[in-house]
């Protein structure tokens, strides 16, 4: 009896409604947390590889024509691939129906902007989440932990003899409670503070690209200016 | 309308083709709950010691209060002894308690029933029992029969057994003897081998005993001879030491002549020196005493003139001569006084002849008491002073004392009179 007491399931089963409530809403938060943390790891590596690689091909010295050509029109890229195309697409469609340069820079600079803040947007889908359960799983926890120990006080009182035997299940299995809590909370911490950092520095990435492609559509234009005139 | 389509297609397209799966890590996430979950299962049976320590622990809180004045005491106690004595203590507590109450109230009740119980089963038992003893009878004549044939049986088993058991025992016995040959022949063969091995042993312990003795030997001899060397490198180096030694001491005691020499010379020189110093200062010293002598000397004049002439000036100031005297009478009156000024008496020491004169020098003195200034002159000089002559003779200096409404003034002369 003394050994099954004292083991971690049983303490859970054993457990008040609402500190089983509140384990099952702390198991929920770290799977979640567990979940975004493993998507966005990938979808993040898997975007840093993606430009490295678009990176390589911009620079290597292909007509850029042909790369917005090898990009099939109807296929909606990520990364610094999607500003690429978004700008260069309203490049090609304000150049025939336009003549003044600034004009034209502005729209393709406005659309690189509005690609870049959607690439934000993705990259850092579901990273409040984890700041969520990071700051909040450790109060839910203790509060499981303040309600456990107060249904053992209270229990406590019924009985003659207050011995630490009596009391130590109830309060062990409060702490469970507050175990959990840290549980769901240190690595949703950690992963959070990771994953906003390095997806910071990839949108950093993706607007140096944005300014250099801008840089670059710039000089063409000005070139091609007095040709069309 | 086609841009309107098209982006419809790239939201389809996006979200088919867009990022990561959720499925992969959802599993991932479950499997590492799973993980987490079974090693909390798996970890804790195995600490079963804890809950049993934890018990344990409840155990020596309970003993602690109950023992503390002998716990106390046997600091060295071993820790293990204390749970058991708890427990025995322990043990007793919960008896008297309300739950031994109830038990003992349902063991009567019990009892109660049983009783009836066994009253009924009684009755029904001697019915059975008369039945079953004539069965018993016949029952216990067929098993009578049965264990005589069983003993017979039994017997030739034993029989049987005994005889194997003795044929055992001889072939037991002949193996052992077999064994035993066997075992001293090992043991005899090993002996002669040992013997052998400790003769060889012998042989080289004392081939190399004398190798040893004469390797020592060679080592011995050349140890004399290196100390002899040294012997006799000691001496010449020790005698070399002695010579430069006496070199040396002589040497030191030239040295030390010539220093004491010097010293002594030092020495007078210092001693006349501290002579001559201890001469220039007796010299300052008496010197210095003289002069404080005179000063004091002088300081004990002025202090008596002052004191003189302020008696002086207030004897003559109060001093109202007779008219019938004549200005030849002269009155010498000895007057001593207290160490405050006062006059503790006169007398006339020398008489004019007329004695109304006299009496007036008295009055004089009298009225001019107590003289207040004797207490301002320094103490070492007031003994001197407490006794002294006072002559009196009119008219010689009448210019000098008539100021007052006085028609004639008198001279007093004071004496000094030394106390003894």
């Amino acid at each position: 009896m003394n050994e099954n007491s004292m083991s971690i399931p049983h303490l859970v089963m054993s457990a008040s409604t609402v500190v089983q409530l509140v384990m099952v809403l702390l198991v929920i938060g770290s799977l979640l947390s567990w979940v975004v943390i493993f998507q966005r790891s990938f979808a993040l590596s898997r975007a840093k590889s993606a430009y490295q690689k678009f990176e390589e091909t911009f620079w290597s010295g292909v007509d850029l024509n042909d790369l917005y050509r090898e990009i099939p029109a109807d296929d909606q890229r990520q990364g610094a691939e999607h500003l690429f195309q978004a700008g260069f697409r309203e490049f090609h469609r304000l150049m025939p129906r336009n003549s003044q340069p600034d004009q034209v820079l502005e729209g393709v600079q406005r659309s690189m902007r509005v690609a870049w803040s959607r690439e934000e947007e993705r990259l850092t889908k579901h990273l409040v989440f984890l700041a969520t359960v990071a700051s909040a799983s450790p109060y839910i926890g203790l509060f499981g932990t303040v309600w456990g120990i107060m249904g053992s006080f209270q229990s406590l009182s019924m009985t003659q003899q207050a011995t630490l035997a009596t009391v130590a299940p109830w309060i062990a299995e409060a702490l469970i409670a507050t175990a959990m809590g840290l549980f769901a909370a240190i690595p949703a911490v950690i992963f959070y503070n990771r994953l906003s950092n390095s997806s910071a520095r990839l949108l950093g990435k993706y607007e140096d690209f944005a300014e250099e492609f801008y840089a670059i559509l710039h000089r063409n234009l000005q070139g091609r200016e007095p040709n069309t005139q | 309308m086609t841009k309107g389509k098209k982006t419809i297609a790239f939201l389809g397209r996006k979200r088919h083709k867009s990022d990561v799966g959720y499925g992969l890590p959802l599993i991932l996430a479950v499997t590492l709950h799973a993980l987490v979950v079974g090693l909390s299962v798996i970890s804790l049976p195995s600490q079963d010691d804890t809950p049993e320590s934890s018990s344990i622990v409840q155990a020596t809180l309970v003993s602690t209060e109950t023992f503390t004045d002998q716990a106390q005491q046997p600091f060295e106690q071993p820790t293990a002894d204390v749970p058991e004595e708890s427990q025995k203590t322990t043990l007793p507590d919960p008896g008297p308690t309300a739950q031994d109450i109830a038990t003992e109230q349902a063991e009567a009740q019990r009892q109660r029933e049983a009783e009836a119980e066994a009253q009924r089963q009684r009755e029904a038992e001697a019915q059975r029992q008369r039945e079953a003893e004539a069965e018993a009878q016949r029952q216990r004549e067929a098993e009578a029969e049965a264990q005589r044939q069983r003993e017979a049986e039994a017997e030739a088993q034993r029989q049987r057994e005994a005889e194997a058991q003795r044929q055992r025992e001889a072939e037991a016995q002949r193996q052992r003897e077999a064994e035993a040959e066997a075992q001293r022949q090992r043991e005899a063969e090993a002996e002669a081998q040992r013997q052998r091995e400790a003769e060889a042993e012998a042989q080289r312990q004392r081939e190399a005993e004398a190798e040893a003795q004469r390797q020592r030997e060679a080592e011995a001899e050349a140890q004399r001879q290196r100390e002899a060397e040294a012997e006799a490198q000691r001496q010449r180096e020790s005698e070399a030491q002695r010579q430069r030694q006496r070199e040396a001491e002589a040497e030191a005691q030239r040295q030390r002549e010539a220093e004491a020499q010097r010293q002594r010379e030092a020495e007078a020189e210092a001693q006349r020196q501290r002579e001559a110093e201890a001469q220039r200062l007796r010299e300052a010293e008496e010197a210095r005493r003289a002069a404080e002598l005179a000063e004091r000397a002088r300081q004990a004049e002025q202090a008596q003139n002052s004191f003189t002439n302020i008696v002086k000036n207030l004897v003559e100031q109060a001093w109202i001569i007779p008219p019938g005297a004549s200005n030849n009478a002269a009155v010498t009156l000895n007057i001593r006084l207290g160490p405050s000024g006062e006059v503790l008496a006169t007398s006339v020491v020398s008489s004019s002849g007329d004695g109304s004169f006299d009496r007036s020098a008295q009055q004089a003195v009298e009225q001019a008491a107590p003289f207040s200034e004797l207490r301002d002159v320094p103490a070492e000089f007031q003994r001197n002073l407490r006794q002294f002559n006072l002559r009196f003779t009119p008219g010689m200096f009448a210019d000098v004392n008539v100021k007052t409404n006085r028609d004639v003034a008198g001279f007093v002369s004071v004496e000094q009179h030394s106390v003894c």
